[in-house]
């Protein structure tokens, strides 16, 4: 596996371990929700654990979770704790997609794909919640998309 | 004799005309991205149909934008494709929108483990606007 490959997949497992720490962060705030954040908690939990053992098994020590992360704002309401569940999915989107620029590696390329399409969806669902409109945006991943 | 070896080949590829090359994988994804773009515009009465034809719309122009990036249209008079025409408006509309938008989601998510790097990145970031479409209609 290049190292180009390696590092991209790093940073991929950096937005997981975000993206852990802030559904443990909302779900205070998102009682009502409390099915989908447990869902996307679950699944960023077991992408976090493959990436670990991807890493390991192509060499390489799986970087570790920092003791926190910052919101883009403050988590204080559902509201907030919404832009904050969509923004760490932005995150794992643009990561992802990264990885997918960075190798040739079939399946790594499909384990990439399947992670940035659920966290697209996973973002689409979140901004319906949110009421925002569109709900969706029509390149996850791509920074101006 | 050495040389008559090296020659033959030389002496069938100047008369072999060039193979044309396989058709571009995108093309058929950006047909499918006009296409669900024109459904999705027949079938306004569907909630987020408007958002369906934008967002498969700016498929359509960024997938066809890399196929002439790759391959430059011969001459300013290249055909452009053509818009698809207004296709009839179906039984069930948003049933036929999710379909169209589970193949288009399919055949990108498809082609992604094969293309160039680049092409697996734009392709993969359209097979997640399809999936994320196919979450606004669920």
């Amino acid at each position: 596996m290049s190292p180009e490959s390696i590092a991209a997949v790093q940073v991929a497992l950096g937005t997981e371990h975000a993206a852990v720490w802030s559904y443990g962060l909302v779900s205070a705030f998102l009682a009502q929700q409390a099915a989908g954040v447990a869902e996307g908690a679950n699944a960023h939990r077991a992408r976090r654990d493959l990436t670990e053992r991807w890493l390991k098994d192509n060499g390489a020590t799986p970087q570790p979770p920092a003791a926190a992360y910052l919101p883009p704002q403050p988590v204080s309401d559902a509201a907030s704790a919404l832009t904050a569940l969509v923004a760490v999915e932005n995150d794992t989107c643009a990561a992802w997609r990264s990885v997918l620029e960075r190798t040739d590696d079939q399946a790594l390329r499909k384990t990439a794909l399947e992670a940035l399409t659920t966290a697209a969806v996973r973002a689409t669902r979140w901004r319906k919640v949110a009421g925002t409109s569109p709900a969706s945006i029509s390149m996850p991943g791509v920074a101006s998309g | 004799m050495l040389l008559a070896v090296a020659v033959a080949p030389l002496a069938v590829a100047c008369t072999t005309p060039p193979a044309p090359l396989p058709p571009d994988p995108l093309v058929e994804l950006a047909a499918s991205a006009r296409a669900d773009a024109a459904l999705a515009s027949t079938v306004a009465e569907v909630p987020s149909a408007a958002e369906v034809a934008k967002n498969r719309g700016e498929h359509a122009k960024l997938l066809q934008a890399e196929i002439d990036r790759e391959r430059p249209p011969v001459s300013s008079s290249a055909p452009v494709p053509a818009a698809p025409s207004t296709p009839p408006t179906p039984p069930d509309p948003a049933a036929a929108l999710r379909a169209a938008l589970d193949t288009s989601l399919r055949k990108a998510s498809d082609l992604v483990p094969t293309l160039p790097a680049h092409r697996a990145a734009l392709v993969g970031s359209v097979a997640a606007g399809c999936a994320s479409l196919l979450e606004v209609l669920a």
